[in-house]
């Protein structure tokens, strides 16, 4: 076992440190984290991290520890905490952690050994910071690197009042066979489907720096993190009646966006493309295919219901067609996540989050927020999720 | 006789039209492929390069064949490393012409009579039935083309020294066949050959299953030939190149070593990974592989993962195309938020 921060010994002993929501030692050592994020060097380096420092700034700790405050009960920390972070989306272990962190509660990360770059960047600001934090930082958090030992997982499992299981569903239930106390819970984040929807009238309206600006936004969420992040959009839905020639400007102002970017699709990933874009004609749910460089892979669907809900490569853009965005109202599932759009009226958003009330989508949010990390987040109020509610009379 | 015998120009010639043909006996009579191919826009090709190409992993993600189901004679399967599995369907007439072509190929080093034979393996590969799907199909395929086997390595996977020996007593002093893994054959022919002193200088040594392992230690194709050679008397040497996608066609090394051979009825071609234009000899790129023997299934021009290059045309031990093979394209991994904590409990 590797401590990556926080002070090392036996991770489940019993402690007397005591946080509070909102502790100001925990927002004082975040915003200090949140600065060393955003100095240039790094955020050019990796803008996600830039993103991660802006989600940190004090303004938006005070909002969150706001938001965890209430007038009907008292809100203390949950407790203790462990976090199972996914291995290749390398911030989400510390939006969590840190919501956690700022709920007052002890926490414990396990990260994950094929963690990249970023998260050693993260775990080495993070170690900075900590040089002249208060000590029950490093006594109360802490990120540990452990393979797939069972016993630690177990321990950890038995010890805390909340695990936190990124990574799908083969992680979910592999993490799941280990028994939770009698009080504690799950809070889960299993495989996710995200979907982009292109208003066709919009889109015509819309002048050339408008289209520019949403192609931007929509290349960003779709080729960070090579399209396979959970709120990745993956097949765009084109809204509006007659919609020719609206795809093919679309994925010409992309292709655009992608030089320009000088985003590469290296040959292992054009054939996992093939593979997959073929084998969705193969079985009649792509009726046409386009290839215009390994960057850039166009499927024209058979219908709403042929869209994929699998991976299918970073750069891969499945077209299907309706008439309104209600008609993609039967489509959706609880598998559903993140519903980015470009080009609708506001009432139309909210008719359509209406609409589907409750049977899929958490999140709907315009072309270029897909990526954007939220405290309410798959559904979940975090910081409520985070800490634990007393209630009194007198 | 031999299946090397066509130049380039007049080899393509007649592969084309009979690959064409192909393309239709498949496209009206495999539904997926059709519409691969309606989808993709395919309309027809001029040159062999322009043939539409399935990707072969393919055959391990959808079920691909132009014969009746009632015609299905024999499906072989290959195992992946992913554990997914290629599945390839054979007819009656589709069984007997790959292993009459395998057969053809093999003759044109072998000689038309069957020789003793060394297996390069244990027999127990046979009874693992995990194992068995790969390199026992494998060894059992090739073991048709030769008599009298003995297995080089005992039960227990050991080099089985007095089995060689009383091998080489009966058959060594006339041509005999040696099969096996090109690792196999370093590790465990090689070495117990060179320490033990044997004679394998009658041998006629085929062999398969890529360089990696050996690359590891550093013996490189080139080491491997004048090793055997000059160590234990083994000159002459053919490393082949085949999948099971496309059963019956091997690349095989000509007797100079140094490159593979397409015979007359396969050629391959390599593409450019970033255009997927077909690059000229001397250019590394992704390999095809193409072959008029798939009638059962679409597996006629086949996208490798594997990395080639073309050293020559018709200017070799025997005419066309002259190739190697390089390595593999690395899997594509997705960066995404799966694959937290797999293979717990």
């Amino acid at each position: 076992m590797r401590f990556r921060f926080g002070a090392p010994g036996e991770l489940t002993a019993p402690s007397d440190e005591r946080l509070a929501v909102g502790d100001p030692r925990v927002v004082d050592f975040l915003s200090r984290f949140a600065r060393k994020l955003l100095a240039p060097a790094v955020a050019r380096r990796h803008p996600e991290l830039g993103s991660l420092g802006y989600f940190l700034r004090p303004a938006e700790l005070s909002r969150a520890v706001e938001r965890m405050r209430r007038e009907d009960a008292y809100v203390f920390p949950r407790g203790n905490v462990f976090h199972v972070p996914p291995a290749n989306v390398d911030t989400i272990f510390v939006y969590s952690w840190a919501l956690s962190a700022l709920a007052g509660n002890h926490n414990v990360v396990r990260v994950s050994e094929r963690s990249a770059t970023a998260a050693d960047t993260v775990l080495a600001a993070l170690n900075e910071t900590l040089a002249d934090a208060d000590p029950v930082i490093g006594r109360t958090q802490r990120m540990v690197t452990y393979g797939r030992d069972d016993a630690v997982t177990g321990a950890l499992s038995a010890w805390c009042d909340l695990r936190v299981i990124w990574g799908g569903d083969a992680a979910v239930s592999a993490i799941r066979k280990f028994p939770l106390r009698p009080s504690g819970r799950d809070l889960t984040f299993p495989d996710r489907t995200s979907w982009a929807a292109l208003s066709v009238p919009g889109w015509r309206a819309a002048d050339p720096a408008a289209r520019k600006a949403a192609v931007t936004g929509f290349a960003n969420d779709a080729y960070w993190f090579d399209q396979a992040a959970c709120s990745s959009p993956r097949t765009v839905f084109l809204v509006g009646a007659d919609p020719d020639g609206v795809a093919g400007e679309f994925l010409e102002a992309l292709a655009e966006v992608v030089e320009h970017r000088g985003w590469l699709v290296d040959a292992s990933m054009a054939v996992e493309k093939r593979v997959n874009a073929y084998q969705l004609a193969a079985t009649g749910a792509a009726t046409a295919l386009l290839f215009p460089a390994n960057e850039i892979t166009a499927l024209t669907l058979a219908g709403v219901e042929s869209a994929p809900r699998r991976w299918i490569g970073a750069g891969a853009f499945p077209f299907a067609s309706v008439a309104s965005l209600l008609e993609l109202v039967p489509a959706m599932n609880r598998q559903d996540q993140t519903f980015s759009h470009f080009g609708f009226a506001p009432e139309q958003v909210r008719a359509f989050a209406e609409a589907l009330g409750g049977r899929g989508v958490d999140r709907i949010v315009p072309f270029g927020q897909a990526l954007t990390f939220s405290s309410i987040w798959d559904g979940y109020d975090l910081p409520s999720e985070f800490t634990r509610l007393t209630t009194v009379q007198t | 006789m031999s299946v090397f015998t066509l130049p380039q120009a007049a080899k393509e010639q007649l592969l084309l039209k009979e690959l064409v043909t192909l393309v239709d006996h498949h496209r009206a009579n495999c539904a997926p492929y059709a519409r691969i191919l309606s989808a993709s826009g395919f309309v027809a090709a001029q040159s062999i390069a322009e043939l539409p190409w399935l990707p072969v992993r393919l055959f391990k993600n959808l079920e691909l064949k132009s014969i009746p189901d009632d015609e299905v004679f024999k499906v072989l399967t290959s195992s992946g490393t992913t554990g997914e599995v290629s599945r390839i369907y054979l007819d009656k007439a589709a069984a007997a012409t790959q292993t009459r072509q395998l057969g053809a190929t093999l003759q044109t080093v072998l000689g038309p009579k069957r020789l003793p034979m060394i297996l390069v393996d244990t027999k127990s590969l046979l009874k693992d039935r995990r194992s068995f799907s790969a390199r026992g199909a494998g060894v059992l395929g090739m073991a048709t083309f030769g008599r009298d086997h003995v297995w080089a390595l005992d039960e227990s996977g050991a080099p089985d020294l007095a089995a060689l020996q009383d091998f080489l007593a009966k058959h060594g002093g006339d041509p005999f066949l040696i099969f096996g893994f090109t690792y196999l054959v370093w590790l465990h022919l090689y070495e117990v050959a060179k320490e033990n002193g044997l004679d394998l200088s009658n041998g006629i040594l085929i062999h398969s299953g890529g360089w990696k392992k050996l690359v590891d230690q550093a013996v490189s194709p080139e080491e491997f030939r004048r090793r055997l050679a000059a160590d234990v008397g083994l000159t002459k040497s053919h490393n082949f190149y085949g999948m099971v996608e496309q059963i019956g066609t091997i690349f095989l090394e000509g007797p100079s070593g140094g490159s593979l051979y397409c015979p007359d009825f396969a050629d391959v071609v390599v593409r450019d990974p970033l255009t997927w234009a077909e690059l000229p000899p001397g250019q590394p790129g992704l390999l095809e592989v193409v072959s008029t023997l798939p009638t059962s299934y679409p597996g006629h021009v086949l996208l490798t993962e594997d990395l080639g290059v073309v050293h020559g045309v018709d200017d070799g031990d025997w005419p066309g195309k002259r190739f190697s093979v390089l390595g593999r394209l690395p899997r594509a991994e997705a960066r995404g938020c799966s694959d937290t904590y797999q293979g717990a409990a």
